[in-house]
């Protein structure tokens, strides 16, 4: 079985729902395991991932074509590397508008890429609203809520049904508020911090680990998916196989 | 010998798009498999058959020997179809032509098939020439074409003036070209190869290009757009080819 190039799309309709943050762990995530990564911020009035991350992450505009062409070219592009995006909520209808109208996920799949929505959950109407519209427009995408436990203690699970029964909503645990003044610094990065930060783990150590893990959970439920999927059709495409 | 059919592509004001709906006819009838020849009237350089020149001749329809390469020609030719581009101030004078050399009166009889595509512009100028047009299309398939694919805003067009003129036209029946972005149109220009070739990402020559999937991903959801108008006027069953029960859609020209 070929290995696929997963694209993870951050994408929220709401500001401030911690989108970047999630972004941001998950390319400190895959560089930890040293993964050949392509990022995009598509926030062009105020890049903050392109500003943690200015050697990885490229900024685009994708209001003209001459934009939209920088970031769907490159995204079906012959690289094996994980690209993720960072959809701000300003470019969030027209981003997923785009996507549609050209075809994006079939001609992804075609070349061996999956688009994969990770959608910041929040109790917004709009949040459930855009979450329920988005199911329809891409039936067969993996969409995966995230609920992020700083932006809104409680969330409804039955708002934000999973795509696929294996993949559920990912919880990204509240911080306290002074150490979440500690990851927002313009340097703080997490792989770093696990790494170079000696002693007993510390609140940050743990919340890391927590998020990491849930990625790496993430990771292993979409490749046991693909892999029922690939001998569904093989034992489709030859039903005998097997029978003596 | 299957009925011929003529579709005459016209309008009597330029730079309103009748190349590029004529484009899309040719497009529509290679994806249906419909023999299909075409006639580009710009003469002498035409820019229809820069897009299509193998089926495409300049002619100038207002020459005696051109109009009979054009019409004493229906009958024999493996073509199923004509397409004729008529050159912008030309349509009126071609359709008189028409009349004249009795081809008109053999549309009447049925043994020709024809449809009038009367490209609109946004002027009220437009509206005046449907009603020189009209006399002449009594028999034909007689189709107003709202071309959008360059951003026209057909501003000067109120309701009730509108209304006015359609009133006249019992047949006509409209369709709308919806707008294309503009930078697929212009690659679509600078490649010089039809839509469908573009969107399955095909040189002059059936090589493999290297256009922008972005781009391709417009023009392809752009041509099926004005295709489904086309099914929605049942084009096939107008020119009398057996249509499959849903038309090969532009997705299959992906490369």
């Amino acid at each position: 079985m070929a290995q696929q190039t997963p694209i993870y799309i951050v994408a929220s309709p709401r500001p401030h729902v911690g989108k970047t943050v999630l972004a941001r762990l998950l390319i400190e995530f895959f560089r930890s395991g040293r993964r050949p990564l392509l990022a995009y911020d598509l926030n062009p009035r105020d890049p903050v991932l392109a500003g943690y991350f200015p050697k990885l992450v490229t900024p685009i505009d994708i209001a003209d074509t001459r934009g939209q062409m920088m970031l769907f070219d490159r995204l079906i592009g012959r690289n094996a590397a994980t690209r993720i995006i960072d959809v701000g909520y300003g470019a969030y209808d027209q981003f997923f508008n785009i996507m549609a109208e050209i075809g994006f996920v079939r001609e992804a799949r075609r070349r061996m890429i999956e688009p994969i929505v990770l959608f910041a959950a929040d109790r917004a109407a709009v949040s459930v609203r855009a979450y329920g519209d988005l199911r329809h427009g891409l039936p067969d995408v993996t969409i995966v809520p995230v609920h992020n436990e700083f932006i809104s203690v409680t969330c409804d699970k039955d708002d934000f049904p999973p795509t696929r029964a294996a993949c559920r909503m990912i919880r990204i645990p509240r911080l306290s508020q002074m150490v979440r003044g500690v990851i927002d610094r313009p340097s703080f990065s997490f792989g770093a911090y696990m790494v170079a930060t000696p002693g007993t783990p510390t609140e940050i150590h743990d919340w890391i680990a927590g998020v990491f893990t849930e990625f790496r959970e993430l990771e292993l439920r979409l490749l046991m998916g693909t892999l029922a999927a690939s001998l569904a059709r093989g034992s489709a495409a030859s039903p005998g196989r097997g029978r003596m | 010998m299957a009925k011929p059919s003529v579709i005459v592509v016209g309008a009597d004001k330029g730079g309103v798009g009748k190349t590029t709906v004529s484009r899309t006819l040719l497009d529509y009838f290679t994806a249906h498999h419909v023999p299909t020849r075409a006639f580009d009237s710009e003469a002498p350089k035409g820019t229809l058959k820069r897009f299509h020149p193998e089926v495409t001749e300049i002619v100038d329809v207002t020459l005696i020997p051109d109009q009979m390469k054009i019409f004493d020609t229906l009958s024999n030719d493996e073509s199923k179809v004509t397409v004729i581009d008529v050159r912008a101030g030309l349509l009126s004078p071609t359709l008189r032509a028409l009349r004249d050399i009795g081809f008109l009166d053999s549309v009447k009889k049925g043994q020709i098939t024809f449809a009038v595509f009367h490209i609109l512009g946004s002027s009220l100028a437009s509206l005046n020439e449907i009603e020189e047009t009209a006399p002449f299309t009594a028999d034909a398939k007689y189709f107003l074409v709202k071309n959008y694919v360059n951003n026209t805003s057909f501003f000067e067009w109120d309701q009730a003036t509108h209304a006015a003129y359609f009133k006249k036209l019992k047949n006509a029946v409209e369709i709308t070209i919806p707008k294309l972005n503009e930078m697929a149109y212009e690659q679509v220009e600078l490649a010089s190869v039809p839509f469908l070739t573009f969107v399955a990402n095909k040189g002059r020559n059936g090589d493999a290009a290297n256009y922008s999937f972005v781009l391709r991903g417009y023009v392809r959801h752009w041509l099926g757009n004005v295709w489904a108008e086309y099914d929605r006027i049942k084009l096939n069953d107008i020119i009398g080819t057996v249509a499959p029960a849903k038309g090969p859609r532009v997705e299959a020209a992906r490369s």
